[in-house]
């Protein structure tokens, strides 16, 4: 091989490539809570709620699940102004990242409420504990335990391969900034490599975090890799 | 008046009739004990009283007052005044002894913590868990989180406690300790609906023994009598067997 890496010109710019990292941690964050939220209602609607409702949500999984986030995001990004709704593209991502999280995290969600011991739950019911009280204090902790792992191994999906999907929409997070940076210059090889090293950076960071989270919050023996 | 009473109350699982029609009443400080083949319908009444299974005819009366269960408050107030414990304790997994037994009296009740963590401290000490406090209930034996279930359960300062098999999961060394307990409580006056199979400890501390079978009332008596003169066949078939 005799292609000669250039990294100079790499580090010259490492200041975009840090921001860009910044963006991607920080729309990953945002999306994986707010689709907790999301999912937390879904799981809890498709376990408890009345059938219209539980529908909604089935039909809502359904879509999400089964169609590219690249095209949800388009859709909202090319085909909402159609109808008027105009928001920038950093908020299309975010939109769609987190709508596509909730979706998936309905799922993960459900099967830990379905593994919820119903006698705990009976038993709160006599001890006067109200239905949004059990889920705070019952469910949720114990889902949490349970499917700690999938959660985890879910936040790092959306944190590379989930954000990076907005670099097609001129979102300059980590790999639009990369794009970005080797379209002035043409060395992709080097921008495209340090660029992952980050990304292994970054999700080293967040296992070794959510390991420890899940250790101290739940009791959950987490492997870091 | 009777502390409790349960007038001719119905029950089914779905379609199953469970409960054809079970009476009885139980006196303030009275302890009562409801025993019978497995299947006969003992826990289904237990779960009948704090609004599990809904009651299909026939009325619950605490203090003269009758239960209308088709209301939420009404219920609500039912739960207040009656606590059970589950043959399978059904502690929560996820929390700590001490957390198990203050979370309803905090979240419930909206008590003060520090107020309802010293009384914990206090109903622990009286089932003697109170070295486990700070344990989850996986790292406990099966006999150490049924006193735990029961401190749960007076934690909420029930008038009337329904024990339900408390000791059938236990390994027989741990039997006595969970029936001291109980024992201590029923010195202490404490209104209680046991269903038990260790008809020694009912012979002990009740002062009424309900006799069920397939979901009916078959004989009612003071423990003496039933136990050691049943009138009805099934009584003495079933007393035959279990008192050998
Ligand atoms: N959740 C349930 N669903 C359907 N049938 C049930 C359920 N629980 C109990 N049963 C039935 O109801 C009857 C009474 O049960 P139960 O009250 O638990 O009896 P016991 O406590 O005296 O052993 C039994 O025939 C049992 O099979
Ligand atoms: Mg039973």
């Amino acid at each position: 091989m005799d292609y000669n890496f250039q990294f100079n010109v790499v580090w010259r710019n490492f200041d975009a490539l840090l921001s860009g990292a910044w963006l991607t941690l920080q729309l990953g964050v945002f999306a994986f809570s707010a689709g907790c939220l999301i999912g937390l209602v879904g799981a809890a609607c498709l376990s408890f709620a009345p059938r219209p409702l539980r529908w909604l949500v089935q039909a809502f999984v359904i879509f999400i699940t089964n169609t590219p986030a690249l095209i949800q995001i388009y859709f909202l990004y090319f085909g909402l102004p159609e109808f008027g709704i105009r928001w920038s593209n950093e908020a299309c991502v975010l939109i769609g990242l987190t709508l596509n999280a909730g979706a998936y995290l309905t799922m993960i969600l459900r099967a830990g409420f379905l593994s919820v011991r119903a006698n705990e739950m009976e038993a709160g019911e006599t001890m006067g504990l109200s239905l949004p009280q059990r889920i705070r204090y019952i469910v949720v902790p114990h889902i949490a335990k349970s499917i700690y792992p999938a959660l985890a191994n879910f936040f790092i999906v959306i944190l590379v391969m989930g954000t990076s999907v907005g670099a097609v929409i001129g979102v300059d997070e980590l790999t639009g900034q990369a794009i970005n940076l080797s379209t002035v210059n043409y060395r992709w090889l080097e921008y495209f490599t340090v660029a992952a090293l980050m990304y292994v950076v970054l999700t080293f960071i967040a296992s070794i975090g959510l390991a420890l989270l899940g250790r101290w919050a739940f009791r959950v023996k987490a492997r870091i890799f | 008046m009777p502390h409790l009473a349960v007038n001719a109350i119905h029950a089914k699982y779905g379609k199953l009739p469970v409960l054809h029609g079970i009476d009885f009443a139980v006196d303030r400080g009275e302890v009562v004990s409801l025993v019978g083949p497995s299947g006969s319908g003992k826990s289904t009444v237990l779960r009948a009283l704090v609004g599990l299974t809904p009651v299909t005819a026939g009325s619950i009366e605490v203090d003269g007052t009758c239960i209308d269960y088709a209301a939420p408050r009404a219920v609500r107030a039912a739960r207040d005044r009656m606590a059970i414990v589950f043959q399978q304790y059904n502690l929560f997994q996820n929390m700590t002894v001490l957390r198990n037994v203050t979370l309803a009296p905090t979240k419930v009740k909206g008590r003060a913590r520090a107020e309802v963590e010293e009384e914990a401290m206090r109903l622990l000490k009286l089932v003697g868990m109170d070295h486990k406090a700070t344990a989850y209930p996986d790292e406990l034996s099966g006999g150490q989180q049924q006193r735990v279930a029961i401190a749960r359960a007076l934690a909420l300062k029930p008038e009337i406690l329904l024990l339900d098999e408390v000791t059938s999961a236990l390994d027989p060394e741990l039997v006595n300790e969970v029936l001291d307990a109980i024992r201590s409580l029923a010195a202490e006056g404490m209104t209680m609906l046991l269903v038990s199979h260790e008809m020694a400890f009912v012979r002990e501390v009740s002062s009424k023994v309900i006799f069920m079978d397939a979901g009916q009332v078959v004989e009612t008596g003071d423990p003496a009598a039933i136990f050691d003169a049943p009138s009805s066949e099934r009584a003495r078939d079933f007393f035959g067997k279990v008192l050998r």
